[in-house]
């Protein structure tokens, strides 16, 4: 096994205007990936303006001063690439890979983009972004059972005033009273070259990147006095369990247990990581082996555990199940309770914490198979912990995770006074 | 504000070029791999001839519900053992089904490869298919497929398959079954099928760095203990187009939106037509840029995103168009997409829109194909429709290739306005009397 988690060359440098470039060479394929980190997401949001940071991810694409609405899509596919863009609590992600000869004119649409928003924004794309908006939140969130399970969660999870209190997707309310100026402001406040980290990885030099960078976003202007989101690291206990249970078209019982662990990124959040894996990932984790094989209460392809990696505050994890005919919620919620109980008296074994991290070896390669995956990992790390060069650290710091520190974690962080329960009902049919 | 205004032109291309394939014979199966140096994981894929297409009618569901069955124990080991022995290793075991094949594929670290192909390898071909697991997985099977048909769309894309081909052919219903053709299989249905399709040698397919991985101990490993020669596969499947256009209605009271499901019956993998209709394809509906996207998303705001393409197997094909929008827009939103469709085969695609198409179908080939996984999906193309080591250099340059006339040709004669079906799923009550005029056709009630 490898000591590193990035056996790739890394280079960085950072413009006048305080953006920060990072390159990762690679020439095994013709291609290159670019990557932008905006340190603005949800948590930014105040209250009454819910969903605007991810609205404001869609308004990217609709145009800038050089480039007509519409236009950046067409020109990166029609270079032959791939392109997407996300929205979290934490940040804005912006990425496209194309052919390496496109690489010029990816830096140069994000460079229009980032310098050049305000100007091409009209009335007439926020109301059709809005509506997309508020249709992806119909079809992703509105239209499916247990479709708002993160949207219940978060307000359990986090209190009000909390960065990560709302979730990311906003209120259908918020995103209706959205206008033009606000996010005019938004961008000017928020999409400052010293607000963003430039990742490229692949088929391409350092110096190219950097000379390129220069002539494309050394013009533009930073922002000296970018506000802070609201300091969510500490979260106040409540003494007391936060519990709720929704009646709905669903077609089984579903319980979500979650509890607050450490900010992604802290050494206690590596063993929230393994926790989770040796919880919740394949058949030979704790709660399939009980829930689903053993007792059979659960249904296997719906029993599982995962952390969400937020940086900026205790990150939740989250474990779910969902009954077989006949189990009662009751039952499912006590048997998934018990599983999550035993982490602190039950010792994690030998076998138990081989399998987890051979998983999660997997996945990290996994991750960097593509230089896609690559830049955006490059890219968080720059964003949330200074140096790119720090990837290199999270696979040996899962790696290290001991059964030790697994159940000293669930011993001090999974009380039954700082759990979340959030139980689906089918509605009574007759 | 400092903005470069010219936009910058490409730089010199740099040569696109397929991993190095290596095919070989061994221990009476078939290896294909793809040499990727430096890479530090690779995928083994285990690829037989026992897609859906192999089910019989009836028993839809079957290659669904033994690939759940391959962990619950093997020969040498009991379900948990297994499970504890593969992901120590750093995989699962995933298997994916097809009209044309079924896949068992394991992706680890490359020095966990030998390892993890000879517990596939015990899955696969020694599983113990006890009848009470069987019929454990099987409910649990049907279970999972009842969860999956209480969301929007499976319902829908039954409807419209049913209609295509013939609930009456294999084909003519789901992939995967559904919740009522899989809770009446029955533990020997299971057995026969394993015995018929799963001990004979197939394909393995691997995709890693080829200077750390020993082929032909893959090989020995994955068809130890097989038998049997392939079966014929049949050849393509005349499916007629429908003779007039018609709605299908299957309601969902209550949906906030109206799950879109629009196609006819489309020619099979092999047709000379293939690139220009994928072009076709492409710029109806293919990519963000779409004529579809476009104009449903972009100019109306109708939906969160629409996308219509032509899809094929070996033995036949459909061209669809898949959205869900807002309730309050179903009619318009299918006037509208019935229309792009109509355009599209009567006046054809624009160089300036072919241009986008042909570029971005042949750039993505060097840029998605690059995860082993990817690459090992790109074998399986080979293998399933017999195409030679050069196909996707030669692909590329068909794709560049192909001319307006070439790809409008295709779309007046692949596209099919007046014979699609129209499947809506949505809250039938609210829609119907809007649906009924907008005069598309004839509007039929889902029973």
């Amino acid at each position: 096994m490898p000591d590193s988690g990035f056996p790739w060359p890394i280079e960085t440098t950072r413009l006048d205007n305080g953006l920060r470039v990072v390159v990762s060479e690679d020439r095994t394929a013709p291609a290159v990936a670019v990557n932008l980190w905006y340190d603005v997401g949800s948590r930014h949001e105040p209250a009454g303006q819910t969903g605007f940071a991810h609205l404001f991810e869609h308004l990217m694409f609709e145009g800038s001063v050089n480039v007509a609405k519409t236009e950046h899509m067409k020109l990166i596919q029609g270079a032959g690439g791939s392109l997407n863009a996300t929205t979290n609590p934490d940040r804005t992600n912006y990425f496209e890979t194309v052919p390496a000869e496109h690489l010029e004119l990816a830096l140069w649409l994000e460079a229009d983009r980032m310098g050049g928003l305000v100007p091409a924004l009209t009335q007439e794309t926020l109301d059709n972004q809005r509506d997309v908006v508020k249709n992806e939140r119909r079809q992703r969130y509105e239209n499916v059972p247990y479709g708002d399970a993160w949207l219940r969660l978060l307000p359990l999870l986090y209190p009000p005033g909390h960065p990560y209190h709302h979730a990311t997707i906003g209120s259908m309310a918020d995103l209706n009273a959205a206008d033009l100026a606000t996010f005019q402001a938004f961008h000017s406040t928020y999409y400052a070259p010293n607000n963003a980290v430039l990742t490229v990885v692949g088929d391409t030099t350092a110096a190219e990147v950097f000379a390129l960078a220069d002539k494309y976003f050394g013009g533009l202007a930073p922002r000296p006095d970018i506000p802070a989101a609201p300091d969510g690291r500490t979260v106040p206990a409540t003494g007391r369990p936060a519990v709720e249970t929704v009646t709905a078209d669903v077609p089984a019982p579903r319980v979500y247990l979650a509890h607050r662990t450490h900010p992604f990124g802290d050494p206690g959040y590596d063993v929230t990581t393994v926790l989770a894996t040796v919880l919740g990932s394949g058949r030979g984790s704790r709660l399939y082996q009980r829930l689903a094989d053993g007792e059979r209460i659960a249904q296997p392809d719906l029993v599982g555990a995962y952390g969400v990696d937020l940086a900026h505050a205790p990150a939740p994890l989250i474990a779910t199940a969902t009954a077989r005919p006949g189990v009662t919620a009751e039952r499912l919620r006590d048997g998934l309770a018990e599983v999550v109980d035993e982490l602190a008296t039950v010792p994690v074994t030998a076998a138990e914490l081989d399998r987890a991290k051979a998983l999660l070896s997997t996945m990290w390669w996994r991750q960097m198979s593509t230089v896609d995956g690559r830049a955006d990992t490059l890219g968080r790390y720059a964003t949330q912990f200074g140096d790119p060069a720090t990837a290199a650290d999270r696979l040996p710091g899962w790696l290290a995770v001991t059964a030790d520190q697994i159940a000293e974690q669930a011993a001090e962080l999974f009380g039954a006074d700082d759990r979340v329960i959030l139980t689906y009902l089918p509605e009574e049919t007759s | 504000m400092t903005l470069i205004a010219t936009r910058p032109g490409p730089g010199a291309a740099r040569a696109y070029r397929f991993p190095q394939v290596v095919r070989r014979t061994v221990a009476g199966g078939q290896v294909v791999a793809a040499h990727l140096p430096g890479q530090n994981l690779a995928v083994a894929l285990l690829l037989l001839d026992g897609g859906a297409g192999r089910e019989p009618v009836g028993k839809e569901g079957l290659g669904a519900v033994l690939a759940k069955a391959l962990e619950e124990g093997t020969a040498q080991r009991d379900a948990t053992a297994y499970a504890l022995a593969i992901e120590a290793l750093g995989t699962e075991l995933v298997s994916g089904l097809d009209w044309d094949s079924f896949q068992v594929s394991v992706q680890v670290p490359v020095g966990r490869l030998s390892a993890a192909v000879e517990l596939m390898a015990e899955a696969v071909r020694t599983p113990r298919l006890d009848p009470a697991d069987v019929l454990r997985v099987r409910d649990d099977e049907a279970t999972a497929l009842r969860m999956d048909w209480a969301n929007p769309g499976p319902r829908a894309d039954a409807v419209l398959r049913a209609d295509l081909f013939g609930a009456e052919h294999r084909w003519g219903r789901p992939l995967y079954g559904d919740p009522e053709s899989v809770a009446a299989l029955e533990p020997d249905d299971i057995t026969v099928f394993h015995s018929e399709w799963f001990i004979r040698p197939g394909t393995l397919v691997v995709a890693g760095d080829l200077d750390r991985i020993d082929l032909d101990a893959l090989g020995a490993a994955a068809f130890a203990g097989t038998g049997g020669g392939p079966v014929d596969r049949g050849g393509p499947i005349e499916v007629p187009l429908a003779d007039r256009r018609r709605i299908i209605l299957v309601d969902r009271p209550g949906s906030v939106q109206s799950t879109l499901r629009l196609g006819h019956p489309s020619p099979h993998r092999a047709h000379p037509d293939h690139v220009p209709m994928t072009l076709a394809g492409t710029v109806l509906g293919g990519a963000f840029t779409s004529r579809l996207n476009h104009l449903i998303r972009e100019v109306r705001g109708y939906t969160y995103g629409i996308r219509g393409d032509f899809a094929s197997s070996r033995r036949f094909g459909r061209f669809a168009v898949s959205s869900g929008v807002q309730t309050a827009v179903t009619a318009p939103a299918l006037v509208e997409s019935v229309g792009e469709v109509s355009r599209t085969r009567l006046t054809g695609v624009t160089e300036d829109e072919l241009e986008v198409a042909r570029s971005w179908r042949a750039g993505q080939l060097s840029v998605e194909l690059q995860s082993p996984r990817a690459i090992a999906s790109a074998l399986t193309t080979l293998v399933v429709h017999d195409l030679p080591d050069d196909y996707h250099a030669r692909l590329r340059e068909a794709l560049l290739a192909a001319t307006v006339e070439e790809v409008s040709a295709a779309a007046a004669a692949h596209l099919h306005p007046e014979a699609l079906t129209l499947v809506v799923e949505g809250d039938a009550a609210v829609i119907r009397d809007e649906l009924v005029a907008a005069d598309l056709g004839e509007v039929v009630d889902h029973a």
